[in-house]
């Protein structure tokens, strides 16, 4: 049956060819109908949208914890910051000498760390000026391909290339509409995870977010090659980089007004892209396009400077990476002072350690925590007010913006990814609201998978 | 003779180190930190290598113990410090630790640093500076000499280049007012002597100076040691007592570097599978994964661990059943009472364990008719 409509869907073309132009066609070519666009529904116990660094915990989580799961990712590959970003320091891990931060984001992290012969650095060193030497190094594109084999492995269905459009919640399902190339979905799910960075799908859902006048800004991250920085004579190469700022040849801002830290650290995390955006296509297009557009201005200046002559990008990443956009305005927001006092909530279900980090037009001064200090994460700052059936994981997390700043970093969405998948099971399972789920049995589900929860470890 | 880099043997005979009697060290300013090796040093050997740095000498100095083991290093440097068009002399005794680690500096009889107007250094920055050294991770690594002092402020002629206009971002990591002295402290203590104090230190490795090594109160010691261990000494049962010690939940990296420091050949050994494996019960998820992984490297899996691990798949979860199953069959292990164990997971309601299973059944044929019923139960069940 669907040969004959296909052979006489055909025959019609051709007939319409004949009365225009009669295509030739070579060997091995056919005419083809015309692609039609796929429409379908799908029902799961589990969506996440967003297949980033707390996203994709999520996902393998909840498909470990047996739970049928699809990952929506909009990009081409999981691990989002970690991997498209090119921010391939996932840290941090350790604090005060002791593990904060396991579970499936270390199992990956450690994985790529092994198959690419890379050392995990000393975690005994003293904190403070030194956090740097605790983030552990992983190959990109290496971690990008393991992380997509676990999720595989876990039964995770992965869509890419898709967006959501609307989330609603009926009868105690989410529905969810997605776009994608050449694909309309309808996802039915019964709990709904948003880790897109962006609180985008809680956004859909009509939940409220919270958001600063002035962000944080974004970062394109690149690598230059082809000069020798000891050689360099900074001294004229200052003058010429404030010469050049003068005559608005080059914005002060782009390099944080920084031109030996743009030698030194070789394109590094240093470019700043202010009010950089990933929201929304037209946003994220905007933060690319002047990030791409400062490099290569800034490229061009370079090899004019003595001892640069011969500078060349050997390595840009695909999109700028963006610190900050929208917030949830969760069940709890967490405070600076929660933070940089290690506040540990009833409900802890995640670590988080890293300085309040809150990156400006001149830079960043990172304010490290007191000696011992480690912040928790609270179930309910993971929960939008007046949702069901809904989480957040990542840097969207309820909380205000010092916090908010130390919060956003990798380690610790892998630690909040790894809470609300398990949350999501425990809550399809239970047939309740994440809120709802008992904290005795969500800290048991996360420290079967390795996880690491506040309370209970404190307790041994 | 090393390719790549040549090291001469000054002298073929062993001098014998003369120790200096109390009163005379307490003549010089000394300023240490915790040895690697505490033993005393007994002889010393000299070694001259190219360094390519303006230390005055290419001598490297080893002192060795009684034992034989390698103490310390050191190397006695006579250089020039200059800024401002002016320079002065830097007459110091650097000493490193086997690992590479900075030891500590000594002065000759009667010698002193000093900063800015030849004022002499006060015991607290002797301190400092000695503080200052021991920091493997200081920025000072990546200031160039020129960024130490802004160059507007150098250009004046007569203005003293340390005090009134170091750097901001600099004054963290020096002796205020002997900015480029510590700088070319620093660079001496972690330039191309390091590296061939390394080298030396490799060259005399046995089982007992690693275990000297393991000793030291500082952790990256113990790592070199434990980095050092796999493919160039013989894993005694010493050294193998010790190495498992370090398996526990609180020191993660220790762990980590003394699982990896088992090797394949030594896991041949049925007793040391028993030994790594009561590691297992009581370490973290992350620790029995890596130990799951290490069981990969033996030739053979001793049957007790592989009853052990099997009886532990009952209450496995995610990453670690999965990481179990994969060592099941690497080794092939199709016994009955483990093929039992695994098709009981394929009635569990969690569909990714009882895939796990299905899958590791499904390949595995296991000759046992309540293994082969439940198999077939499954298949009927999902219509497979």
């Amino acid at each position: 049956m669907e040969k004959i409509k296909r052979r006489s869907a055909l025959t019609s073309l051709g007939a319409l060819s004949l009365g225009m132009a009669a295509p030739t066609l070579s060997k091995g070519e056919r005419l083809s109908e015309p692609y039609q666009l796929i429409q379908q529904t799908l029902k799961t116990d589990i969506l996440v949208i967003g297949g980033g660094t707390a996203g994709v915990v999520a996902a393998i989580q909840a498909a470990r914890a047996g739970r049928k799961t699809i990952l929506v990712e909009n990009g081409s590959q999981l691990g989002g910051t970690t991997t498209t970003g090119g921010v391939n320091y996932p840290g941090i891990f350790f604090a005060w000498g002791k593990q904060v931060i396991g579970g499936i984001g270390w199992e990956m992290v450690q994985e790529a760390v092994a198959l690419n012969d890379d050392t995990l650095p000393d975690f005994s060193i003293p904190h403070g000026k030194n956090h740097p030497r605790h983030q552990v190094r992983v190959n990109g594109q290496l971690y990008a391909l393991l992380i997509e084999e676990k999720a595989v492995e876990a039964g995770v269905q992965i869509r890419f290339y898709e967006t959501p459009t609307s989330a609603t919640f009926q009868k105690g399902n989410w529905t969810v509409q997605t776009v994608g190339k050449g694909t309309s979905t309808q996802i039915v799910c019964n709990q709904l995870i948003d880790c897109t960075g962006n609180a985008y799908a809680a956004s859909l859902a009509g939940f409220d977010l919270l958001r600063e006048s002035v962000t944080q800004p974004g970062t394109l991250m690149f690598r230059l090659e082809g000069y020798d920085f000891n050689s360099l004579d900074l001294k004229t190469i200052k003058s010429r980089y404030e010469e050049a700022i003068k005559k608005g040849e080059l914005v002060k801002s782009d390099f944080r007004n920084n031109i030996v830290g743009l030698l030194k650290s070789k394109g590094d995390n240093i470019q700043h892209v202010l009010g950089a955006d990933s929201t929304t296509s037209e946003a994220h297009t905007v933060a690319n396009l002047k990030g791409r557009s400062s490099l290569l201005t800034t490229l061009r200046f370079l090899r004019t400077l003595p001892g640069c002559e011969k500078i060349r990008l050997a390595d840009v990443q695909n999109e700028t990476a963006v610190r900050e956009t929208y917030r949830i305005d969760g069940h709890y927001k967490i405070t600076h002072e929660d933070y940089v006092t290690g506040k540990v909530f009833d409900d802890a279900v995640s670590y988080s350690y890293y300085p309040i980090d809150v990156h400006d037009e001149n830079g960043v001064v990172p304010d490290h925590l007191k000696e011992g200090v480690v912040a928790t994460v609270p179930l309910r700052a993971l929960i939008p007010k007046n949702s069901r059936n809904f989480l957040v994981a990542g840097r969207m997390v309820s909380s205000d913006r010092l916090a908010n700043s130390a919060l956003r970093v990798q380690a610790s969405c892998m630690g909040m990814g790894q809470a609300a998948g398990a949350a999501a099971v425990l809550a399809s399972m239970q047939n309740k609201t994440p809120l709802d789920v008992s904290m005795k049995d969500l800290r048991k589900l996360i420290e079967e998978h390795g996880g690491i929860v506040p309370v209970s470890s404190q307790k041994g | 003779m090393r390719s790549g880099h040549k090291v001469g043997l000054l002298n073929a005979v062993f001098i014998l180190l003369l120790l200096l009697p109390a009163h005379r060290k307490q003549d010089r300013i000394r300023y240490f930190n915790a040895p690697t090796i505490p033993l005393k040093p007994d002889t010393v050997q000299a070694f001259v290598s190219h360094f390519k740095d303006d230390a005055g000498n290419d001598t490297l100095f080893q002192t060795r113990s009684k034992e034989g083991y390698p103490v310390s290093y050191f190397r006695k440097i006579k250089t020039s410090v200059c800024f401002d068009n002016k320079c002065r002399l830097l007459d110091i005794v650097l000493y490193w630790n086997v690992t590479g680690r900075y030891l500590g500096f000594e002065l000759p009889e009667g010698e002193f640093l000093s900063k800015t107007e030849h004022e002499p250094f006060k015991p607290e920055e002797y301190g400092r500076l000695n503080e200052l050294l021991a920091d493997p991770f200081s920025p000072l690594a990546n200031f160039s000499y020129e960024e130490l002092v802004p160059k507007a402020d150098l250009a004046a002629s007569g203005l003293d280049a340390v005090s009134s206009a170091t750097s901001k971002n600099v004054l963290d990591y020096v002796v205020e007012g002997a900015v480029y002295t510590t700088y070319k402290m620093w660079h001496f203590v972690y330039g191309a002597t390091q590296k061939e104090v390394v080298s030396l230190t490799e060259k005399r490795l046995s089982p007992g100076f690693v275990l000297k090594i393991l000793e030291s109160p500082d952790s990256g010691d113990k790592i070199w040691a434990l980095n050092h261990i796999r493919g160039r000494v013989e894993l005694t049962s010493g050294l193998r007592n010790t190495l498992l010690s370090f398996i526990d939940n609180n020191r993660f990296n220790l762990a980590e570097r003394a699982i990896n420091a088992l090797s394949p050949d030594e896991l041949k050994s049925d007793s040391l599978q028993l030994r790594l494996f009561e590691k297992f019960p009581q370490t973290n998820y992350a620790l029995k994964n890596l130990i799951v992984t290490k069981f990969k490297e033996a030739p053979h899996l001793n049957p007790q661990v592989k009853t052990a691990l099997a009886r532990a798949l009952k209450s496995a979860n995610g990453e670690l059943l999965s990481n179990i199953l994969d060592l099941f069959k690497l080794h092939r292990v199709t016994d009955r009472e483990t093929g039992r164990i695994i098709a009981d997971l394929l009635q569990s309601p969690n569909n990714f364990l009882s895939q796990k299973a299905f899958i590791y059944l499904k390949s595995a044929n296991i000759d046992d008719k309540t293994v082969v019923k439940q198999l077939n139960d499954y298949k009927a069940k999902h219509t497979l």
